[in-house]
């Protein structure tokens, strides 16, 4: 059985996750010292994922019910995080900081997808029928 | 085996009325792309079935237009919004890209989707395994690319047939002294055939030596095509570097 709302999910997750390590990508090449050069193609690259996740970060994070958790980190990086050069620039302290929240960022993501991977495997085992019979019987949660 | 479609969108998160469908169809793997040379790039590393681009209607067939160049075996779909006059329609029609409406139902959306799937899996047959040790050159395509191969066999002025066998399908090159006598990959034939043959860069390959075609689909010396597709290639690359 596929889960609609599931498979909507699972698709906008990985679609911000995938420009999570894009974004990634380019400030660690922009914080690496050994590679001097920075071109104008990796500026526009940065800068077209920086604009994609400001625009879709709110709406996913919404989506997934993780909106109160997330979004001021999300946000924190995309504020330091102006452009490769803006990062190459960045102190040690700030640079520290946009990494670690980075980190939970794409940490909560990634946990994220693996519970929706998981829930998408156990419905792939079922049909409707069972689907809605364990529903049915399945027993209730009791507050302690 | 599952279908392997490639959707090329470029705001996937808000303009999704195709992928939303996709969302709940079975037997299907989807990946999206949002740019060109990313697809492109895409295209080249893995084996699709199909390539949909969903967007405004002169940019969407634009860019269809230029993957067909590239990959000519490939189904191209675009989904775009109503009204995109006969000019597009006649141009999708030349370049065999079908073109969906995005203002259709759900529902008809959905069916025609299906149906595109579905003749999709009509299409791919699985790749036929196993390579008998008698023949006279078997080789994996990871290490020799195709070009290579039929580079070789041209110079000794070999005759026989090659046969090729990846995940997209089998395709045969014949040889004749040292020239391609005829080429069929699936519903390619000729030139357009040894062009994607090119591209691939996994799979297996056998060489029958005496093997020699009736038909006869390419007349062009090797040199000229081995220039004419190596040219293509760098293009295609070109177009992933930009």
């Amino acid at each position: 059985m596929r889960d609609k709302m599931l498979e909507t999910k699972l698709r906008l997750l990985t679609l911000q996750l995938e420009s999570w390590k894009k974004l990634h990508d380019l400030i660690t090449y922009g914080l690496d010292k050994a590679k001097p050069i920075v071109s104008a193609e990796q500026e526009r690259q940065f800068t077209e994922i920086r604009a994609n996740l400001l625009q879709e970060t709110a709406h996913i994070f919404n989506e997934l019910g993780i909106l109160s958790e997330l979004s001021g980190k999300a946000m924190n990086v995309l504020q330091r995080g102006v452009s490769v050069r803006g990062v190459r620039e960045l102190s040690n302290e700030d640079v520290r900081r946009l990494e670690a929240e980075w980190n939970a960022v794409f940490t909560k993501l990634g946990i994220a997808q693996g519970q929706l991977k998981s829930r998408r495997k156990h419905l792939a085992g079922q049909n409707v029928l069972s689907y809605f019979f364990e529903r049915l019987f399945r027993r209730p949660a009791v507050a302690q | 085996m599952e279908t392997r479609l490639l959707i090329l969108n470029a705001d996937p998160v808000f303009q999704d009325r195709a992928l939303s469908v996709f969302d709940t169809l079975e037997e299907i793997e989807i990946r999206i792309v949002r740019s060109l040379p990313e697809a492109i790039s895409v295209l080249l590393e893995e084996s699709f079935d199909a390539l949909m681009v969903e967007g405004e209607a002169a940019l969407a067939l634009e860019q269809a237009t230029n993957a067909r160049q590239h990959f000519p075996s490939l189904g191209i779909i675009c989904v775009v919004p109503p009204r995109y006059g006969s000019q597009i329609n006649a141009l999708a029609e030349q370049q065999k890209i079908g073109l969906l409406s995005s203002a259709w139902s759900c529902r008809r959306l959905r069916r025609e989707l299906e149906r595109f799937v579905h003749s999709l899996e009509m299409q791919s047959s699985p790749a036929a395994e196993g390579v008998d040790p008698c023949h006279s050159l078997i080789g994996n395509l990871n290490q020799f690319s195709a070009a290579e191969i039929l580079q070789m066999s041209c110079l000794s002025q070999r005759s026989g047939r090659f046969t090729f066998k990846s995940g997209r399908g089998n395709s045969e090159i014949y040889l004749q002294h040292g020239s391609v006598r005829h080429a069929v990959f699936g519903s390619l034939e000729g030139e357009s055939a040894v062009a994607e043959i090119f591209r691939w860069r996994q799979g297996r390959f056998y060489f029958e030596e005496g093997i020699i075609s009736q038909v006869q689909t390419v007349d062009r010396p090797w040199a000229h095509l081995l220039i004419d597709n190596l040219q293509k290639l760098d293009e295609t690359l070109e177009l992933v570097s930009v």
